[in-house]
């Protein structure tokens, strides 16, 4: 068969299928994000304030270049990639690390996927506010009874500011873990076991198995789980501002929540967009990294 | 031999600690909904206690009960889950085994759209649900969940496809099926586990929304996340009311897990069972 | 054993499902068992009925206070023949949501639950109407029925810029000092009349180790929040918002010394984790009984006074402010005020004030609070009349020693209207000002460096940044 009479019986039809099963979804999204992000570009190159009316403006990229000399969204921004980064490495080395111990007990597989599946599924509004009132306060809450009766003291836990990000990220880390932990659990026990025979025959010690035949294995999975918990860690919202409000002062504050503050406290609404576009560039580009090394 | 025993039990005690951290909050909100609003706040903390359902007739049957806006959840939860993943697993299917024109393009694209930060789409969301008229409505709601569904369950649904043996699919083709037949008889069966565990978090995903739910909705579609949030009201927060209402609305999504439990072994073990002729 | 367990278990599910089935069909019968009594209403006189046929959609936040009124609505429906729809909003976030369908003008909240610090924002950008047109017009208004005098002055005075009226208070209250009388009258304490006085107080009770705090105030940050309490012990340093060319100044000396005071004292005698906490927290911690002393809204009392949440129910006293050295002593002035959007037809604009006419009127006062059949207490009605009918005070006074006097005498002495300073741009000068008090609170700023920093946003701020 010549090549284009290859293209036209195989090819072609393969095409044209592949882009009826596409279509619907990216029909939906184009015509539901569009004109959004078109608006918030738009809103982040005007001076809108609320409380200013008959001031507004057009100031193209002044918010941009404001933004460079605003201390506060810089102290966002690096606590933004601090925390994304510090909970997103934790779920997964966590969330690996136990799906790797539970697969080799069996039988108790289940009761771990149901117990997994309960952080994830309460509101995070919700487990926010348990972790800041109920458990982390200081002389009130249990973990900080927890921690007395180990004899580690008591501390401020929401109230110290290093304290107060380890908070979170641990609050944070503790709500998603298990979607790490199932969706490898699930990526691992897909994987064929005829390999590990042919390793273990050849001696090859459990760790040299990991790194060498597991590992490579699993990496588009990784990526896969990495690119999506960063997205969500990126644009976390509701537990921090649950447990702490971005405080004390304004130490927890990611981007997410300074965009806010901004656009729906201070009423700055052309600032708080030139916020959230900022943070989606941001997202974007850790998108596309991760993208690209997926294969 | 010991080695290995010993190395089981560590394994079992780490299990079982991580175990702990997992659900004792859970526990924590589960006792605490026991309880009289006068113990919730005892300190140090009472572990045995009179309990009392109380809490949960409230929510349920008193005047500022969460039922029918667990239904109002439920509706569009549903309604939001089927709509994605009968658009999603087609077009993950394309991206993941098709020669699509465009296909890392079109798929970053996919990615890229759930990026937009939330708080950057609350007022234009707001602006456009207003100008067609869906707003504090069902229809309004879901087309906004799809949003940030869609993409999501595609990229889910992607890397589960990718690992699927080609081997069926071709012989199906050569057996003279067309390709909608091989996708529905013989991509989608063995996908089964990859479907469930989408299906659970996309259902979870829509049923967890706050943000959108508190701007987007109102007097007449209240999703049970805000109402469950009016529990710290105004004048004091209602502990134990809170903690049952949170726990109510999680049943429906564990119901679902559970439900879904099945359809996930069988689709992991498929899987490894079947090991031949991998990439 | 097991057939009667079982047994048991069918009549308890039958008995919910009835219950469930048959919750709603029992609230309908109870309601048109009592046809509403409208009389006290049609005495005024105006068509109640003008604007039959409209619906009216009002935004509130959840709270006992209003939830008696929502169970009374269907006698408002029953009078005027206007639906009512209610929208329960979180109060972290019906600010932001109000904003947001007052600045689209997309017409989709009536009425709301209005922060009165937000309407000079309204006003400002003409969100919502002035209300004297309503009030002065006879058709719309009986205004020897209605009697809008007999409104608190103070709170009246709060939901008006430059001399209009933008809202019509429903429920406010003050703060109070709030104290354990039995720990008191132990060691022969007074409640505090200087400041000075409530650091005695407190190092005399402040024992840690035994689960006992001398005091605490509220650090959570937030305009609403320990930005509530600053303004009055700036007040009582005699300090003021403005500076004499009419500029906001935050940084005066007497504004530092204030906040050293706030500072210090929560420092030394309040528990570490009320740096994060907000009223209910407080609230909380009291009515478990580790806190001896504390300033805050007398309307706690809905907790520290419930015998179903409170382990302190009659140890309570109450007291006005402590003076400041300028020997002022400044309440807060807090009250819900419900403005009406000026993005509706004129029509539903006239239902909308037929419906807080309603609200705010004696007589749904009075059925809301002391004749209201239900368990929610009121202790926020907005009419002095109301205050000195011994109906109403016999329902609230039992919060504790000088309840009443306290609320009453704080309400008429100690309000001053500038008490915050009432301009457009208040959201995002209280977010500022709370962010660095909270700052101060926790150490990471000195309070003379932080107020100069949040004095150099403000004036970024109103310029327009």
């Amino acid at each position: 068969m010549s090549p284009q009479q290859r293209l036209a019986l195989v090819e072609k039809p393969e095409r044209r299928f592949a882009l009826t099963l596409v279509a619907p979804g990216v029909l939906v999204l184009a015509v539901t994000t569009t004109f959004p992000l078109v608006y918030l570009v738009w809103q982040s190159l005007q001076n809108i304030n609320l409380a200013m009316p008959g001031m507004e403006r057009f100031v193209g990229v002044d918010n941009y270049v404001r933004m460079w000399g605003d201390a506060r969204f810089w102290a966002a921004f690096a606590f933004t990639l601090i925390y994304s980064g510090a909970t997103v490495s934790l779920q997964l080395v966590i969330g690996l690390g136990m799906a790797l111990v539970i697969l080799q007990i069996p039988r108790a597989q289940w009761a771990f996927r149901m117990a997994a599946i309960l952080p994830i599924v309460l509101a995070p509004v919700v487990a926010g506010l348990f972790w800041r009132s109920l458990m982390l306060t200081p002389d009130f809450g249990i973990v900080d009874f927890a921690s007395r009766s180990l004899g580690l003291g008591s501390h401020n836990w929401l109230g110290d500011p290093t304290l107060a990000r380890v908070s979170v990220i641990a609050i944070h880390t503790w709500q998603w873990t298990p979607f790490v932990f199932l969706y490898m659990l699930a990526a691992l026990a897909a994987l064929p076991a005829d390999l590990y025979e042919a390793a273990r025959i050849d001696r090859a010690s459990a760790w040299k198995r990991f790194i060498h035949i597991t590992l490579p294995l699993i990496r588009p999975a990784i990526v896969v789980v990495v690119i999506l918990r960063i997205t969500v860690a990126l644009s976390a919202f509701a537990a921090i501002y649950a447990a702490t409000g971005g405080g004390p002062g304004t130490v927890t504050e990611i981007i997410n929540l300074y965009a806010y503050r901004v656009s729906f406290v201070e009423l700055s609404l052309g600032y708080g967009a030139a916020a959230a576009v900022v943070l989606l560039v941001l997202t974007l580009l850790v998108a596309g990294l991760l993208f690209r090394i997926r294969r | 031999m010991t080695s290995r025993r010993v190395r089981s039990v560590a394994l079992m005690l780490v299990g079982a600690f991580l175990l702990a951290i997992w659900t004792v909050p859970i526990l924590l909100a589960v006792v605490t909904s026991l309880k009289d609003e006068k113990e919730v706040l005892a300190y140090p903390p009472t572990f045995w206690f009179a309990p009392t359902l109380k809490s949960f007739h409230a929510v349920l049957f008193g005047p500022t009960n969460i039922l029918g806006d667990l239904v109002t959840s439920l509706i569009i939860a549903v309604a939001t889950t089927v709509l994605t993943i009968v658009i999603a697993v087609p077009a993950a299917y394309a991206f993941a085994r098709l020669k699509l024109p465009g296909r890392k393009p079109l798929g970053f694209y996919v990615l890229a759209t759930q990026l937009v930060p939330p708080i950057g789409l609350i007022i234009p969301y707001f602006l456009i649900l207003n100008r067609i008229g869906w707003m504090d409505s069902y229809k309004g709601l879901v087309l906004i969940y799809m949003t940030f569904s869609l993409p999501f369950a595609i990229w889910l649904l992607v890397s589960y496809f990718e690992d699927i043996p080609r081997e069926m699919e071709e012989a199906a083709l050569i057996d003279r099926a067309n390709r909608w037949q091989a996708l529905w008889h013989v991509v989608l069966p063995q996908a089964r586990g990859a479907i469930a565990v989408t299906v659970i978090f996309v259902f979870l995903n829509a049923w967890n929304e706050f943000l959108f739910a508190v701007v987007l909705g109102g007097a007449n579609v209240r999703p049970v996340t805000v109402s469950m949030y009016n529990y710290i009201n105004t004048e004091q927060t209602q502990w134990a009311q809170l903690a049952a209402a949170a726990l109510m609305a999680m049943l429906p999504v564990i119901v679902l897990g559970l439900a879904a439990q099945k359809h996930i072994v069988n689709g992991l073990t498929a899987g490894a069972v079947k090991g031949v002729g991998r990439r | 054993m097991k057939a009667l367990h079982s047994r048991r278990k069918v009549l308890q599910a039958a008995a919910a499902g009835v219950a469930l089935a048959g919750a709603p069909w029992v609230s309908k019968f109870a309601r048109a068992q009592g046809a509403p009594d409208l009389g006290a209403y049609q005495k005024a006189k105006i068509n109640w009925r003008l604007a039959e046929g409209q619906t009216v959609n009002v935004a509130v936040i959840p709270a006992s206070y209003f939830e008696n009124l929502i169970a009374l609505t269907p006698e408002f429906e029953a009078l005027t023949g206007v639906k009512v729809r209610y929208d329960k909003v979180p109060p972290g976030q019906i600010r932001q949501k109000c904003v947001l369908d007052l600045s689209s003008k997309t017409g989709n909240i009536s009425t709301h639950a209005a922060d009165p610090m937000y309407l000079p924002l309204y006003a400002a950008n003409k969100w919502t109407e002035p209300l004297e047109p309503y009030l002065n017009d006879p058709k719309l208004t009986d205004q020897a029925w209605f009697r809008y005098d007999d409104i608190f002055e103070a709170w009246r005075k709060a939901d008006m810029v430059e001399n209009r009226t933008y809202g019509i208070p429903y429920d406010g209250e003050m703060t109070v000092q709030t104290y354990r009388k039995d720990l008191f009258d132990a060691k022969g304490l007074k409640p505090a009349q200087t400041l000075d006085d409530v650091v005695a107080n407190a190092k005399a009770l402040h024992d840690p180790n035994n689960r006992m705090w001398g005091f605490c105030l509220r650090g959570m940050p937030g305009a609403g929040q320990n930005m509530y309490i600053y303004p009055s012990i700036l007040g009582a340093y005699g300090g003021k918002w403005f500076d004499r060319d009419g500029k906001i100044r935050v940084n005066s000396p007497e504004a530092v010394a204030a906040l050293e005071w706030y500072v210090n004292t929560n420092n030394a005698y309040a528990p570490k984790a009320a740096q994060n906490w907000n009223w209910p927290d407080i609230a909380d911690a009291f009515a478990q009984g580790t806190i001896a002393c504390y300033i805050d809204g007398h309307t706690a009392a809905t907790v520290i006074a419930n015998p179903e949440r409170s382990k302190v129910v009659g140890k309570i006293g109450f007291a006005r402010w402590p003076k400041g050295p300028s020997g002022k002593r400044v309440t807060s002035i807090w009250n819900w005020a419900m403005p009406i959007n000026s993005a509706l037809p004129e029509r539903t604009r006239q239902a909308t004030w037929l419906y807080i006419q309603w609200a705010a009127c004696e007589e749904t006062q009075i059925r809301s609070s002391f004749k209201f059949k239900g368990p929610g207490k009121r202790y926020g009605v907005n009419r002095t009349s109301l205050w000195s009918n011994p109906e109403y005070t016999k329902t609230i006074a039992d919060a504790g020693d000088k309840f009443l006097s306290t609320s009453i005498e704080t309400l008429r002495e100690d309000t001053d209207v500038d008490w915050r300073p009432r301009v457009a741009q208040w959201p995002a000068i209280g977010e500022t000002m709370a962010k660095i008090i909270q700052a101060a609170l926790v150490g990471q700023a000195k309070p003379k460096p932080a107020l100069d920093d949040a004095q150099q946003q403000v004036e970024r701020i109103m310029k327009g940044g």
